[in-house]
């Protein structure tokens, strides 16, 4: 990554300096979000952010933490059931957006015999099949090549808990993301936790305390942007209150 | 005096900004996209709703006059074609007004206008809603001087500026894009071609930076503490702010 970020401001076009100097030739380039391209070449930005490229997939995109989460295929992210249909469970991805539909067959090993009993407000770990802005998303627990579940599915027990969109990447990005908060709780304590793309975080801890310990240490983070050794202190904080 | 900003400090709002210049305080917040209501849905289109409150009371023909305005340039900047079949809501609170408004004999909806307008670009920038460009507004007042027709004009002035310098012959209120066209010109008073001409070139010159400069600010730009030049740049330091305030995990230790 850049020492200094760029910073953009809708509207704002791409020099050709600044786009990813792809090592293949043949690639195309890709566009992330934030970025448009207006033909022939003219490459603007549409949101506030800093540029971000990456030169070995030939990608630029803009870095933003702020806003409403879109949803976009291929996104791993946590539903909440709303209502089910006689095909299909309309569930919600984020407050007062139209409804994304998950289809009663696309969870493991079911039949329309033996379909799974969601009930309102139960939670579902699920992955976006397709998303468009003329479509409503669809959601699907199966990974449609091998048809097991891949750890998608039903989330029973534990809490969730909000959490920025930009710390549900960096949660979901690994080592990349800079969080070592769970690997320093997860040496004491035993606990379970699912990342949806959609701010959310399912923790489960088996018991109250720690599930309430490990989401609160994690919103901590998020909110107060704690570096390596922030998150080593609050961590220590945590076990000893546990 | 640079306008004062904060970004994304409400946090049930998708996107919210408070912004506070020459005594006007303004509270935005954006919603959206969300789900739009049936007879207000756009085939093609995201639906722009702008609510405006006043500091004291309920709305009056007064606010339905600014939202329409609002929302006419709001949704030449928003890229409504993104986000089709949703809503994109957009509540402005007038939280305090300068004492010597009223008196200023100057038509009082013309002096909140830009006010408004920054307000409501900031708390979309901070929703990340999709947008062409961007958008910066200001206020020409023009006084009458015994010498001449018309005085020199006042770039954005102050209630008490405007006071001082009473009678004033004409207001005009100019919003540009980040291309330097011209999205809006509400004028009041009486004031010639020339006069509105002078007017508009001094406002593009307070909003809009100078062509031939680099589209992309590096390192090198000025942050706060030094005035910025003009409203263009002033957005960028806002937006530069916002920036780091989002990367300094990468920093914190």
């Amino acid at each position: 990554m850049a020492a200094s970020a760029i910073v953009v401001l809708p509207g704002d076009k791409i020099p050709q300096d600044a786009l990813p100097k792809p090592m293949n030739k043949k690639k195309a380039l890709t566009l992330g979000p934030g970025l448009r391209h207006i033909p022939p070449t003219t490459i603007a930005t549409t949101i506030a952010g800093a540029l971000v490229t990456d030169n070995k997939k030939n990608a630029a995109w803009i870095e933003f933490n702020s806003g409403r989460y879109l949803p976009t295929a291929g996104d791993l992210v946590i539903a909440t059931i709303n209502t089910s249909t006689g095909e299909n469970f309309n569930c919600f991805l984020t407050p007062n957006t139209p409804a994304a539909t998950l289809p009663h067959l696309a969870f493991e090993g079911a039949t329309r015999k033996t379909r799974p009993q969601l009930v309102p407000n139960s939670l579902v770990y699920a992955r976006i099949a397709s998303a468009g802005k003329d479509s409503s998303p669809e959601l699907t627990c199966v990974d449609p090549s091998t048809g097991k579940s891949e750890g998608l599915g039903p989330l029973k027990g534990g809490m969730v808990f909000k959490i920025s969109l930009g710390m549900a990447r960096r949660l979901l990005a690994g080592s990349k993301g800079g969080v070592t908060i769970l690997e320093a709780l997860g040496e004491k304590v035993g606990f379970e936790i699912t990342v949806g793309r959609n701010g959310m975080l399912h923790v489960d801890g088996g018991n109250v305390k720690t599930t309430l310990a490990v989401g609160r240490a994690v919103q901590e983070v998020d909110e107060q942007a704690l570096g390596a050794k922030g998150q080593k202190k609050l961590a220590e904080r945590v076990l000893k209150s546990l | 005096m640079a306008p004062e900003a904060l970004l994304s400090h409400l946090h049930r709002a998708d996107g919210s900004a408070t912004y506070t210049h020459n005594g006007y305080c303004i509270i935005g917040a954006v919603n959206g996209p969300i789900e739009v209501q049936r007879r207000d849905e756009l085939p093609e289109e995201a639906t722009v709703e702008v609510n405006v409150r006043p500091a004291a009371g309920v709305g009056s023909p007064k606010e339905r006059h600014l939202e329409t305005l609002l929302h006419n340039t709001l949704r030449s900047i928003i890229l409504t074609r993104v986000i089709p079949r949703t809503l994109v809501q957009i509540t402005l609170q007038v939280r305090s007004l300068p004492d010597e408004e009223g008196a200023a004999g100057v038509h009082p909806s013309l002096l909140l206008l830009p006010h408004l307008l920054h307000t409501s670009l900031l708390a979309l920038l901070s929703a990340s809603i999709p947008l062409s460009t961007t958008l910066t507004s200001v206020l020409i007042a023009i006084p009458s001087s015994p010498t001449s027709k018309s005085g020199a004009p006042l770039v954005s002035p102050t209630a008490t500026d405007l006071l001082r310098a009473k009678p004033i012959r004409s207001v005009h209120v100019f919003a540009f894009s980040g291309d330097n066209r011209l999205l809006l010109n509400e004028s009041d008073g009486v004031f010639s071609f020339d006069v509105w001409d002078e007017a508009c070139e001094t406002a593009e010159e307070a909003c809009c930076r100078e062509e031939g400069g680099v589209g992309l600010v590096g390192e090198g730009m000025e942050v706060d503490g030094k005035e910025s030049a003009n409203l263009e740049e002033w957005l960028r330091v806002v937006v530069r702010r916002k920036v780091e305030h989002e990367q300094r995990w990468k920093v914190a230790t």
